[in-house]
């Protein structure tokens, strides 16, 4: 699985529930200082990727460390490499 | 009681209304104004009543909604959406600034029957079908019974008391009340109060549990709200928010707001012996403690705004208890036959179109009132009036065996 497939299926995320604009999405951009998600965003934020790639998230402690849209995406794609079916899900 | 010991006076400022006949007051009352109809055939609700029974839902603009920032608008359902745009509304029309609202001398007292009848049959739904991590985390919030009151607070930054007056039917009067007290008491100034909720499945099946749902399918969806009428079936389900900025007088006059009309008196008891049936001892008496706070002679009321849903039991109830305190003379509508029943939003929402009866000396009929019966004896016109309206009484009477009176007086 690409490393682009992973951006847009995180992004959506961002766009659908966040209502953020597409261009603001850059993958060093801080979640809360520069996205302005809040507590409860952050939490939701772990629903929606739970949702878009099958996996429960909540319970991670790698999710607790990610700081920047790009430790997103990175996670995600070492979960992909981990779990064939969050691929199969993508598909 | 000595001159410093005098009431504060409270004004009502701003009117804003979210309705099946439109989402703003004066359209609202422009629609009274032209016998139109909010209600209609529930298609959408087919397949859970079997047939298409009546309702009388709100129609939403997205764009209007999406002025909502979204980190408040995340946690409102329905029923808060309602009253945020009713709010904006009527904070607009009373031009009160915004940093005021953080002075801690702005209230909200927002009521409704639960916070979000969608939201809570949307989390019931997700728990039965085993889907409780897919909830936002906003989801908690938008069902919440006070999820109106501290949406609208968030909207406008009010630092104030914030409560809710969850009173099923009697909500928004509830919640008019309570705004008056506080600012009687010189707890606040200002105060954004009503009441909103939301109609679906659940809810209209919750009164045809109790036959006193208009459940039939009729091809004049229109005609089926009957209060007062002999041929009334039940009450018609439907929705909305009226939010008033309630304001001290003289905080008003000094900053020159609009006076729409006075809050002069309120009462609000209980039956004390039953849940579901109007008691119209009660009834009567909250009418008689309301008019006694206002200070105001039974005599010189001019008009009522009834509280009559359609049932055969409350209508006939409510109707003794308006022929005892006032008798026969008085005219009284019920804005139902237009409007259905907007539950928790019913008392506010009522008296934001009442206001523009006052302001122009109208009384509308009551809609679909043909042959009284049982609720004879009390003045029910049968076309719009043309009559000076100084001082109006407002009634709400809900489940729990709970009635609210408000006294309106003109502001002269």
């Amino acid at each position: 699985m690409d490393r682009n497939e992973i951006v847009k299926a995180v992004n959506s995320i961002f766009i659908e529930r966040f209502e953020l604009d597409e261009a603001e999405l850059t993958p060093e951009k801080n979640i809360i200082e520069e996205l302005e998600l809040d507590s409860l965003d952050i939490v939701d934020m772990i629903v929606g990727l739970q949702q878009k790639f099958g996996i429960m998230l909540r319970d991670n402690p790698a999710i607790r460390n990610v700081r920047t849209l790009g430790d997103v995406y990175d996670l995600f794609e070492k979960l992909a490499a981990e779990h064939p079916e969050i691929v199969e899900r993508l598909k | 009681m000595s001159k410093n010991m005098e009431k504060r006076r409270a004004v009502v400022t701003g009117i804003g209304a979210v309705s099946p006949l439109g989402n703003s007051a004066e359209g609202l009352y422009r629609a009274l104004l032209e016998n139109r109809s909010g209600i209609r055939a529930m298609t959408e609700w087919c397949e859970e009543f079997g047939r298409n029974i009546a309702g009388a839902p709100v129609v939403l603009d997205p764009a209007e909604v999406k002025k909502i920032s979204r980190k408040v608008r995340r946690t409102m359902g329905n029923a808060a959406l309602f009253a945020g745009l009713a709010a904006q509304e009527a904070v607009t029309q009373s031009g009160l600034e915004a940093d005021f609202f953080a002075s801690g001398r702005v209230g909200c007292v927002i009521g409704s029957t639960v916070g979000s009848a969608s939201s809570m049959t949307e989390a019931c739904v997700a728990d039965y079908e085993g889907r409780r991590n897919d909830l936002s985390a906003c989801h908690f919030f938008r069902l919440m019974s006070h999820s109106s009151s501290f949406n609208v607070a968030d909207m406008f930054g009010i630092t104030g008391p914030q409560l809710s007056t969850n009173s099923a039917c009697a909500s928004g009067l509830q919640a008019l009340g309570t705004a008056l007290e506080l600012i009687q008491l010189g707890k606040v100034d200002a105060v954004l109060a009503g009441g909103s909720d939301e109609s679906t499945p659940l809810v209209a099946s919750s009164f045809q549990l109790l036959y006193a749902l208009a459940e039939e399918e009729s091809p004049e969806p229109d005609k089926l709200s009957r209060p007062f009428d002999a041929g009334r079936t039940g009450l018609v389900c439907s929705e909305g928010a009226g939010i008033l900025v309630v304001e001290e007088l003289e905080h008003a006059k000094r900053r020159g707001a609009p006076i729409l009309f006075e809050l002069a008196g309120y009462a609000t008891n209980c039956s004390g012996w039953h849940v579901s049936h109007s008691d119209e001892l009660q009834i009567a008496n909250c009418m008689r403690a309301a008019l006694a706070d206002a200070g105001v002679d039974a005599r010189d009321v001019d008009y009522v705004s009834a509280h009559a849903t359609g049932t055969r039991v409350g209508d006939a109830a409510e109707a003794a208890a308006i022929r005892a305190v006032l008798g026969g003379d008085t005219p009284v509508s019920s804005l139902k036959g237009h409007l259905g029943h907007t539950l928790g939003a019913s008392g506010s929402l009522e008296l934001a179109a009442v206001a523009g009866m006052m302001r122009d000396g109208v009384i509308l009929p009551t809609r679909n009132l043909e042959n009284v019966e049982d609720c004879a004896g009390i003045m029910l016109p049968r076309e719009t009036q043309q009559r000076e309206l100084r001082v109006c009484l407002k009634n709400s009477i809900a489940f729990g065996g709970v009635n609210a009176t408000l006294i309106c007086r003109r502001f002269d």
